[in-house]
């Protein structure tokens, strides 16, 4: 996977199966534009089965339950993936995001 | 005697939703409408209403939109019954998840929410929002909030739980025994994302619920073969997409 697309998503599929039509149904469903969402979602479910699409609605809302909890409570990163992330954090350079202040050395 | 929660309504997704799906969202609702730790079923409800009313909420999008949130002062869009003061932590960590702080989070503990309430708090804002999110993403109306469970709150703290580096105490795996020996079930390595919510275990046991059908159980997060009908990298892509749009470094 390019990380690039994380960040920076574009016309990029970022090296994923409909990387792009994913990056733009999860950033519709986070925005607050309907008719962007409905609009996704016929391009996003024209290139993935229907228990793909399930699964896109399901991780968009796992992981907008585990950011809240992970951001409310100020748990660090775990020393072990803290030891394995250096590259990625520095790539998608995620020190700018508040957060990392909860994670000693991370800023 | 209260009726169950409905089963929730797909009748309006255009595409069928799998059963396991279903059960978490039924066993969520039921969750929340129970009554809590440190919360009644009246008072989870109506945080789970002001979780699901915040984006609409004037205050929160103006101070979304400023450079300091704490520097925009107002009223938040009338949440029943409840203290402003919570009214204002959950709207926080609904709309605005990136930028709390550990000085917000003492703030908010020195306005009068004790620690244990504040964590159950958290722990409903957040599957409220994540039901919200599936909901829209699927292209439904949200579910309905069900009606409150009568009860009193069982104020149970474990006496486990202990500093460990976050904001909140936390149970460690190896001191997870007795009536939390069940909380982390059989995974070798557990995240502080799975921890975090342990000063209020309920609220683990409904985290781990959501976690392992909408994402992957805990035990399997770390092996890159497991995946659904998506692939891994595409599962990946999507949640490290959504993380960096709520700017949450974890």
């Amino acid at each position: 996977m390019q990380l690039s697309v994380v960040t920076q998503p574009g016309e990029s599929d970022g090296g994923v199966p409909h990387g792009a039509r994913l990056i733009a149904f999860t950033d519709a469903v986070q925005g607050s534009d309907d008719e962007a969402v409905a609009r996704e979602r016929t391009a996003l479910r024209s290139v993935v089965s229907p228990e793909a699409f399930v699964d896109v609605c399901a991780l968009i809302a796992s992981f907008n339950v585990v950011d809240r909890v992970a951001d409310a409570t100020g748990i660090p990163l775990d020393p072990m993936l803290y030891a394995m992330s250096g590259d990625i954090r520095e790539e998608l350079q995620l020190a700018r995001f508040r957060s990392a202040g909860n994670t000693p050395g991370a800023r | 005697m209260a009726l169950p929660v409905n089963d929730p309504d797909y009748g309006e997704a255009p595409v069928p939703v799998r059963e396991e799906l279903k059960a978490a969202h039924r066993f969520l609702l039921e969750h929340v409408r129970a009554p809590g730790t440190w919360w009644t079923g009246e008072e989870r409800v109506a945080i789970a209403a002001a979780s699901r009313g915040a984006p609409n909420c004037g205050l929160c999008q103006a101070r979304k939109e400023s450079l300091s949130a704490g520097a925009i002062g107002g009223r938040h869009r009338a949440s029943g019954g409840l203290r402003e003061e919570v009214v204002d932590a959950v709207h926080r960590i609904r709309t605005d998840p990136g930028r709390l702080s550990k000085p917000w989070f003492d703030e908010v503990i020195a306005g009068g929410i004790a620690e244990g309430p504040y964590v159950e708090m958290v722990g409903v804002t957040a599957l409220v929002a994540g039901l919200d999110y599936f909901a829209r993403a699927l292209g439904i109306p949200p579910f309905p909030l069900p009606a409150p469970l009568p009860g009193e709150p069982s104020r149970y703290r474990p006496a486990a739980a202990k500093p460990e580096g976050a904001w909140v105490p936390m149970i460690t795996p190896e001191n997870a025994a007795g009536p939390e020996a069940d909380l982390y079930g059989e995974a070798a390595i557990i995240p502080n994302i799975m921890r975090a919510l342990s000063l209020v275990p309920s609220e683990v046991r409904a985290l781990r619920r959501a976690a392992e059908t909408h994402y992957v159980p805990v035990e399997q997060i770390s092996d890159p073969t497991v995946r659904r009908a998506l692939d891994r990298p595409q599962m990946e892509l999507v949640a490290a997409r959504v993380s960096a749009l709520n700017e949450c470094f974890y």
